[in-house]
Formats: structure tokens, sequence, C-alpha cells
């Protein structure tokens, strides 16, 4: 019954992963599988705490408290990852954390760009919130398994051949992509879960290519940039030199070329075989 | 009935101090239930402003000539990280505005403040809050842990504090009660654990308990036709037929969430439209649009009345765009069906039943390796209000074409959630449907996600609601064309509309602020 409003929990997945370190060796993934930051964490098993700090039971019972209140929606009152937002036990940011020193900055400024507000808290309130996102991780490791978890070896139903098929014919992936091209080695930045995603809907970091714009001034100029932003009113751009230049939508003509739209109607075609199929052949790709 | 729609463009001073006077005089009757069966102008007395769930508004000041003229006359700024998600209640000039643990009544033509209750930090879910409600000389507010809070209009002092259900169980409250007659009618929320789904009626004077209606069996009673199902909260606002003497209300999803192998069969009353007799709170009929969910697809969505002709008889309708993709009008004296249609893109169900139930298909339940959905868990709706507009026969709804993939396997278990899903993308729209139909008449894009803003229809032709990049709107309801907007902040509630001093006001919230809007009348002083 969550009135989610963002369209971000793919991206959410991995708040804390672009910092991580590389997860320990986990079964299930090839010797000499390179590691990777950008790995989902529910797709292995937890890092594991660099640091390892003592908090009193006081200040965790107080930070539950506050967790659930301000956290637990979209980060599941356990801090194990709520519909919106990730895992927080398996989180490599958390791993890395002593004391609040990665939490504190994460919190406090959000993380916008995935839907994560601001929030403005005491060193009081922060610090237990850290007391009970550790005391969590402490209890989640020690039971192991994970609740929640989708593992790379649940993804692995497709057929590699009919999804090379489908990727050089009827998907019509090969119009935009190359298997030894943008493609080559994908496997070493995407696992699991999170390759799933980012063949499904490219999002969150890497960030996907901007769409194009072509913009005609009123005065006949035309100009070719990269779209910033864009909503019924306007339009704005990044200049040659990385600034943005918005635009009344009613004084210029435009036109953008977006290669998402091309993800986007691809949903609407995958049969749950052919979505497995590429995903196996991406699998391939290493 | 109250009135105080004196001109005061002359005189001013004198027109601010006559208002609140007059308040005082008429304050013990505007704010009694049974003007709700036919409120004043001057007032927005629920959460959908009348017992219909219509939010659609006869006042004719603002229209589609001058739309473009409105200005911002206040803001008043919450002061909280979270967006504005209730609805305002207006009566005798005050506004009472919402958000988790909070209750402001402020002026409402200046938007100062008259007084702020806050409630106790509490650990339950902060998620939102939907928005308070009025009988007489109290004004009523449910909190994050259930709590349900009857507060002296005028003072903001307690009248008395009641828990409504066990928030340490995982229950919580976003609640904005409905009132009929001395029935306040408040539900809870709660799906990451198995909990029964509940609606209580608490008497309106003395906080007693009247009647407890559950949508799956309570604790320890045994009920075979749920299939083991708990779930099916009642956490949105319900709408009331007077004549029939029903309340409407949808329910949410079942529990656990995503595993629906432990749950087998129907699992009614979840996903469903419920009809209930608000005097005992018996269930008269229950009409489910989503049959064993296993997406998170709560039908909380607004059970919009409307009386008009379908198929060339006079009917007494209920319809709801619900968060399944799917459009039902029912007749709401027995909920029968009468239509069923997609309103958005959707690829779960296999057909339609004799009943006019969509039909779960096998293939799409969630699974170990994932399945791709449309739509994604965010619905392609949510509980943000629809507006029915009658003139045009239009309901006109936020709605998401969106994809998520859904998983579940058995180590995920079968408490709570018992899953995982993930949205993958969505296309917001405002989109007006075709009550006699189900066809889509037009289709407003707003952005990239899912929409966050309600609708508000007026009798000049004006649709009111918000898009994605944080602008409030104004789009002419026959064809959908934007005719005004104004970069406020992302649009989290429904807007409203009354009419003070002669003048027609919009307000909105966007962003943690609440924005008033009125087309200014002639020169100033």
């Amino acid at each position: 019954m969550r009135q989610t409003t963002w369209i971000l929990s793919v991206a959410l997945i991995g708040v804390g992963v672009v910092i991580a370190q590389a997860p320990p060796d986990q079964p299930g993934r090839a010797k000499g599988a390179p590691r990777n930051p950008a790995q989902s964490p529910a797709s292995q098993p937890r890092p594991q705490t660099a640091t390892s700090q003592a908090y009193s039971i006081e200040q965790i019972k107080a930070g539950e408290l506050r967790f659930s209140s301000q956290c637990g929606f979209c980060h599941g009152r356990d801090a194990a990852g709520g519909e919106s937002g990730p895992d927080l036990t398996r989180s490599a940011l958390v791993a890395e954390d002593i004391r609040g020193d990665k939490i504190g900055p994460v919190v406090r400024k959000g993380v916008p760009e995935k839907g994560m507000p601001g929030f403005d808290l005491s060193d009081m309130d922060m610090g237990a919130i850290v007391a009970f996102i550790h005391d969590q991780k402490t209890k989640f490791d020690a039971l192991g398994g994970g609740r929640r978890s989708v593992d790379p070896s649940d993804l692995a139903t497709g057929d590699a051949a009919a999804g090379r098929r489908y990727f050089n014919g009827a998907g019509g992936c090969s119009g935009c992509h190359s298997a030894t091209g943008d493609l080559a080695g994908i496997t070493s930045r995407y696992q699991g879960l999170k390759l799933l995603q980012r063949m499904l809907y490219p999002s969150g970091q890497p960030a996907p290519a901007r769409p194009k714009v072509t913009l005609t001034l009123a005065s006949g100029q035309t100009i070719v940039a990269e779209l910033a932003s864009e909503d019924e009113f306007s339009i704005s751009v990044l200049d040659s030199s990385g600034a943005r230049q918005t635009y009344e939508k009613g004084a210029v003509r435009f036109k953008i070329d977006n290669p998402m739209s091309a993800h986007f109607d691809q949903l609407g075609k995958y049969t749950d075989t052919e979505m497995h199929n590429v995903y196996a052949y991406l699998e391939t790709l290493k | 009935m109250f009135h105080e729609k004196f001109d005061m463009k002359d005189t001013l001073l004198l027109g601010v101090g006559m208002g609140i006077a007059l308040a005082a005089v008429a304050a013990a009757q505007s704010a009694d239930p049974k003007n709700l069966l036919h409120p004043p102008p001057d007032s927005w007395l629920t959460y959908h402003g009348d017992y219909s769930g219509r939010r659609h508004s006869s006042l004719a000041a603002i229209t589609p000539e001058n739309v473009d003229k409105l200005r911002q006359i206040w803001r008043f700024q919450t002061g909280q990280t979270q967006a504005i998600k209730s609805s305002p209640i207006l009566v005798d000039g005050v506004l009472y505005i919402t958000a988790p643990d909070h209750l402001w009544a402020i002026d409402a033509r200046t938007a100062k403040e008259l007084w702020h209750y806050q409630h106790p930090a509490n650990n339950a879910f902060h998620i939102g809050h939907r928005g308070a409600a009025v009988y007489k000389d109290t004004v009523y507010l449910t909190t994050p842990d259930c709590h349900l809070i009857a507060l002296d209009r005028k003072k903001g002092t307690v009248k008395w504090n009641i828990v409504i259900a066990d928030s340490s169980k995982g229950y919580w409250s976003t609640n904005a009660p409905l009132v009929v007659g001395n029935h306040v009618l408040v539900g809870v929320s709660g799906d990451f654990d198995n909990l029964p789904g509940q609606l209580k009626s608490i008497d309106a004077v003395t906080g007693e308990t009247q009647w407890i209606f559950y949508s799956t069996p309570p604790p320890g009673v045994a009920e075979p036709k749920s299939g083991g199902a708990t779930g099916g909260q009642m956490w949105t606002t319900g709408t009331y037929d007077p004549d029939l003497n029903l309340v409407y209300l949808g329910t949410g999803n079942p529990t656990p969430v995503l595993n629906g192998d432990a749950r087998p069969g129907d699992n009614p009353w979840t996903c469903s439209i419920v009809a209930l007799n608000p005097d005992t709170g018996k269930l008269v009929w229950g009409f489910q649009v989503s049959p064993h969910d296993t997406h998170d697809w709560d039908a909380n969505e607004v059970p919009v009345l409307v009386n008009a002709d379908f198929n060339g008889q006079p009917r007494k309708l209920v319809m709801q765009a619900s968060r399944n993709g799917y459009f039902f009008v029912l007749d709401r004296t027995n909920g029968k069906n009468l239509l069923t249609r997609p309103f958005a893109t959707v690829n779960w169900a296999k057909g339609i039943d004799s009943e006019g139930r969509p039909i779960p298909d096998p293939a799409k339940l969630p699974s170990r390796s994932g399945v791709l959905i449309a739509p994604n868990e965010s619905g392609a709706t949510n509980y943000r209000s629809p507006s029915f507009d009658p003139r045009t026969g239009l309901l006109i709804v936020n709605a998401q074409d969106g994809y998520g993939i859904y998983f579940f396997k058995p180590e995920h278990g079968a408490y709570g959630w018992a899953g995982a899903d993930y949205g993958v993308a969505g296309r917001a729209f405002l989109r007006a449907i075709d009550y006699k139909t189900g066809r889509i008449v037009w289709n407003h894009p707003i952005g990239d996600g899912a929409g966050a803003a309600g609708v508000l229809t007026t009798q000049t032709g004006l649709t009111f609601s918000g898009d994605i990049t944080g602008n409030v709107m104004a789009l002419r309801t026959s064809d959908g064309a934007t005719l005004w907007h104004a970069p406020i902040g992302r649009v989290g509630n429904g807007p409203i509309t009354y009419e003070l001093d002669g003048q027609q006001y919009l307000v909105v919230g966007g962003g943690s602020s609440l924005y008033a809007f009125a087309v200014p009348k002639g020169d100033p002083l």
C-alpha cells in the first residue's frame, strides 16, 4: 500500500554503492571474475563492517525510534530495504562508515536525484540513527540469507543464443548497441539484478547519455546540444561550456532525440522469456 | 446555513472585522454534518469537499477566460521536509491542514497561523498524512502511531485522545476521517506485517467505539473464504450516499503482499470496493477489483459517486479508476458491474470474468526469475483524488503507464512483503476517461515517473492539477489544453476551491507549502 511518488527504486538500489569497496569473494561467481562496485547489494553477500563499533543500548533504542519514523518507509523498519530504498544492511557505505562519518553527510544532504530528501537532524538524533543501522547490520550479518534478495542464480533462466537472435533481430537492440562496442565487457560493470535493471531501462550511475536536442531559435540559428531538463513550458540544454541555457518552448522550435524512448517502448514488447533470454545473452559478454 | 458572500472590495477593513464576527456567530452550525449534504460555497468540509468524491465545484468566478490572471494571494509554509499530501478543510474562514503529527489552523484569508497542534514523537511510519475532519466545534487528527485526537476547533486544545490500533504491531495511520452523522470513520495502514484490515466508527462526541468493520478476518477468527489472507486496509477517505445510507470505501492489498501461494483464492475483501451501513458497520455488498492481488495494487482510490445515465437508464453509479489499471463502473445500489476497461497500460490479466473482475494471469505472478509487469507497484494511479466533471462526463485521473519487475521465491517467506519488486520506468499523464465507455478522450503528458497531484474540476470547464516538474496547472476540461500554470514546487495533494468575500480561491500544496491563488478583483484600495 505504499504510495510511491517516484519511479526511482532502480536507482535507489545502490545509494551507497558508488563509493563501495569490492565485496568479498562469493559463492556462485566465477573465480577471478572482476569485483564490481556497481553491483546490486541485493544480489550479493553483505560487505563486512570495516571497523567494528560499539553503541549503547539506549542509543540504539533511540535510533530505532527515529529510524522507523523517518527512514523506515523507504528503507524498511529493520533497515533491510523497503520498496523504494535500498537494504542498508547490505550497503557498502554503511560497511565503511565509522560513527556516521559517511552515513551522516548522505542523510543530511539527501540524494535528490534518487528521490531521497535531506534530513535536518540534530547530532544526537543522527548518532542514534547511525547506531541503529550498525546494530541492524550486525544482526543481519549473523542471520545470513536475505529475505528480499534477488540472487544472480535466480535470474539465470534464459537462453543466450535465443537472446542473441532477439538482440540482433526482433528486439532491435543492435540498432543502437553492439556486443563488441558499448556492451563489450558489460558483465564486468553490472551483474545480477543490477544488470537486468540496466538492460530494461538504464538509470543510476554512471548516468546514461543525455538526449540530444536540436533547437532552432527565432533568429534562425540552429543549436545542437544535450538536454538538461524539460517540462511542458521550457527546455534547458547544456551549452558547449556545460552551462545550462533555458528557452521558453513557445519561442523556439526543437526536436529531442531520446534513446530512452526505445527502451520504454521495448518494455511493452518483451515477453518475460525474451527478457530473460536477452539478459542471458548479455551475461555472455564478459 | 453560513453565508459570508458580501463584497468587501470597497470596505476591506470593515469587511474583515465583520467576517470574524459572523464566523463567531455561525461557527456552531457550519461544521454540522448535515451541511455536508449541500456544502456552502465558503467551505470545504471534508477531504473530498463533499460526500460524492467528485471533487467538482460549482464556483464560477475563475473561468477559462480569466484563469491566466490568477495571482498568488498567500503562502503557508509547514516547515516540514515532507511535501503536503493532505487536503485542507475549510470551515468558518479557517483552514485546517495536516502533516504527520501536525495540525495547523490558519486564517483562510491571510494564512496567519491561529494555532498549531503537535503530537509527541513516535516510531510509527511517517509516510504522509491525508487531512483532518470536522464535526461541529471539533476537528479530528489521526497520527502515525494510530491515535485519533479530537481538538477544539477554536483553540486547538485536546478534548480526547484515543488509540485506534496498536502501532507496535505495525499499524500506522495517515487517514483523513469521514464524518457521517455522529460517526467518525477512521482507517489505518500496515502491510509490512500480516494484519487484518480494520475500519472503526468512533462516536464524534464521546470517542467511544461504535463498531469495527474487518475487511479480512480479525485475529483468532476462522474464515475460510479469505484464504488465510490478512490486509485490506482502508487508509483513504470514503464517500457516502445519504439516500441509500451507504458508505463506499476502497480496501488495500492483501498480505503477505507478493506471496500469493500463502493465501489461495480471491482473498475477499482485499483490493475491493465495499459498501457499508454507517450505523452498523455491516457489509451490504463488495466488489473485488483485483481478486488475489500479488502486486500491491490497493484499491484505495476514491469510489466516486455519480447519478447519471448509463446505457440510456438513469443510474446511481460508483466509479473507480483503480491502481491496477482498470476503470470500473458499478451500480452502487447493489455492486453489480456495468463496465470494466483498462485506462492505462496493463499486462497482468488474461481477461474479464462474468462479474466484471479482471482475471489474474498465472504467468504474471511474481516469480523467482522475475516477471515484467504493467503497471508497476506505484500503480496506474494511486490515492490522489480524481475529479468527475458532470458536463462532459469525464473522470479526470492522474495516470501512469509504467512497468516493474516482481520477484517471489519461497525463501522470501510468508510474512509482510514476502518478495521483492522494483519499478523500472513510467510515464505520467492527466487522463480523461468517458464514464459511459471507458474510452480515453484526452491524454495530457506531465512527465516521467508517476504523478503526485490530485485533480479538481469546476463548472466553468476548468481542471486543476500539477505536473511532475513542479507546476500547478489549469487545463480546459473538454480537451486537456493548458490554460495557466505556476511553478510552486511539486503538487502533492488535490487542489481545493472555495469562495470568501465574493472571491474564488484556489488552494493547493506545492512542496511543503500551501498556496492560495485568486483572480484579483478590480483595483486595490
